[in-house]
């Protein structure tokens, strides 16, 4: 199936606090799955889904561990916004997903205006 | 040009925040549900291009403060066919 | 779908033949959930077995058909990280079938 729109999943929520961040996840791994491969950008609280994390510890399946499958769906590229980081005292480098090529992004605005459709989670 | 849309109370959370962070030179704002609490004037918004929707302000008793334009549901769906794409900042 | 009986121990399926408890999982259990799919396990299908398994540890999900031929590929090398000889070892849906020997949950994202 060709790809017809360009999509972008705007992930903006913490993992755990409620369940949009999953959703996210499991919108652009169906997305993928139906060869419709969407670009993804962390932003805002969004860049906490990327920090280690050990949620077994309050009964939830690990976010990050699922994120660092997205190379194998076909999403080789993780876009995160710089600002994001930096206002929550974070900085790229304690930002690693294996696998995956990222692209810490100083204007996500301009990033975001260049796709059809925009997936907010 | 991107048309972000923003339905949260700027007094709720960073939902409003969150848009203008992302908002660049050229694209459009509208103001819908508890996001008209935004239009009084006390908050600071893009010159140009700030929409919000006229029945939710009304509903609350918020006047919409210029430049920002009261919009009806025709212009609503103008906004959204003029702009691609188009962004919700709904939570 | 019945359930397996196992060295004389009943072990539930649900209703689409997948483990409902995913410790039951035994490579006694793999043979006879294979079987039920009509499929005789090979050293081929044990390989991809093992990966199945490797891959929900990895990543704690099942994988859909695009990201268990680029994971076969890595593994077990480029001639058998392809569509083909997963389809062989495990029609018509190797991510799904597989999936359910290896005793991983259905994948939620395959087709």
């Amino acid at each position: 199936m060709p790809q017809s729109k360009s999509i972008l999943a705007l992930c903006r929520h913490a993992p755990y606090g409620n369940a949009l961040a999953r959703e996210g996840l499991e919108a652009v791994l169906a997305c993928a799955a139906m060869d419709q491969i969407p670009e993804v950008l962390f932003i805002n609280d969004g860049v906490f889904q990327l920090l280690e994390q050990n949620p077994e510890a309050i009964g939830e399946k690990n976010l990050r561990r699922n994120l660092q499958a997205l190379p194998m769906f076909g999403v080789e590229t993780l876009h995160i916004c710089k600002k994001s980081l930096e206002d929550r005292g974070l900085t790229p480098d304690q930002i690693t997903v294996a696998g995956a090529e990222l692209k810490f992004l100083d204007n996500p605005g301009a990033f975001i205006a260049n796709f059809d459709q925009v997936l907010s989670f | 040009m991107t048309l972000h849309i923003v339905n949260q109370s700027p007094h709720a959370n960073n939902a409003l925040g969150d848009c203008l962070q992302a908002y660049v030179e050229g694209d459009a704002l509208l103001l819908i549900e508890d996001g008209v609490y935004a239009a009084t004037g006390q908050h600071d918004l893009p010159e140009s291009n700030v929409y919000c929707l006229k029945a939710d302000a009304e509903a609350r008793g918020i006047s919409i403060k210029s430049p920002i334009e009261g919009v009806d549901e025709v212009r609503w769906v103008s906004l959204c066919t003029e702009h691609n794409p188009i962004v919700s900042w709904f939570k | 779908m019945s359930n397996l009986i196992i060295d004389g121990r009943e072990i539930p399926l649900d209703k689409e033949g997948f483990l409902r408890n995913l410790e039951d999982w035994s490579p006694a259990a793999a043979e006879a959930l294979a079987a039920q799919e009509g499929i005789e396990l090979t050293e081929d299908h044990w390989d991809v077995i093992r990966l199945l398994q490797a891959f929900y540890k990895e990543f704690e999900l099942s994988p859909a058909m695009r990201p268990l031929v680029k994971y076969v590929g890595q593994h077990l090398g480029p001639e058998k990280g392809r569509s083909i000889f997963l389809m062989k070892l495990f029609p018509p849906s190797p991510a799904k079938i597989g999936s359910k020997i290896a005793g991983l949950p259905k994948p939620t994202n395959c087709l």
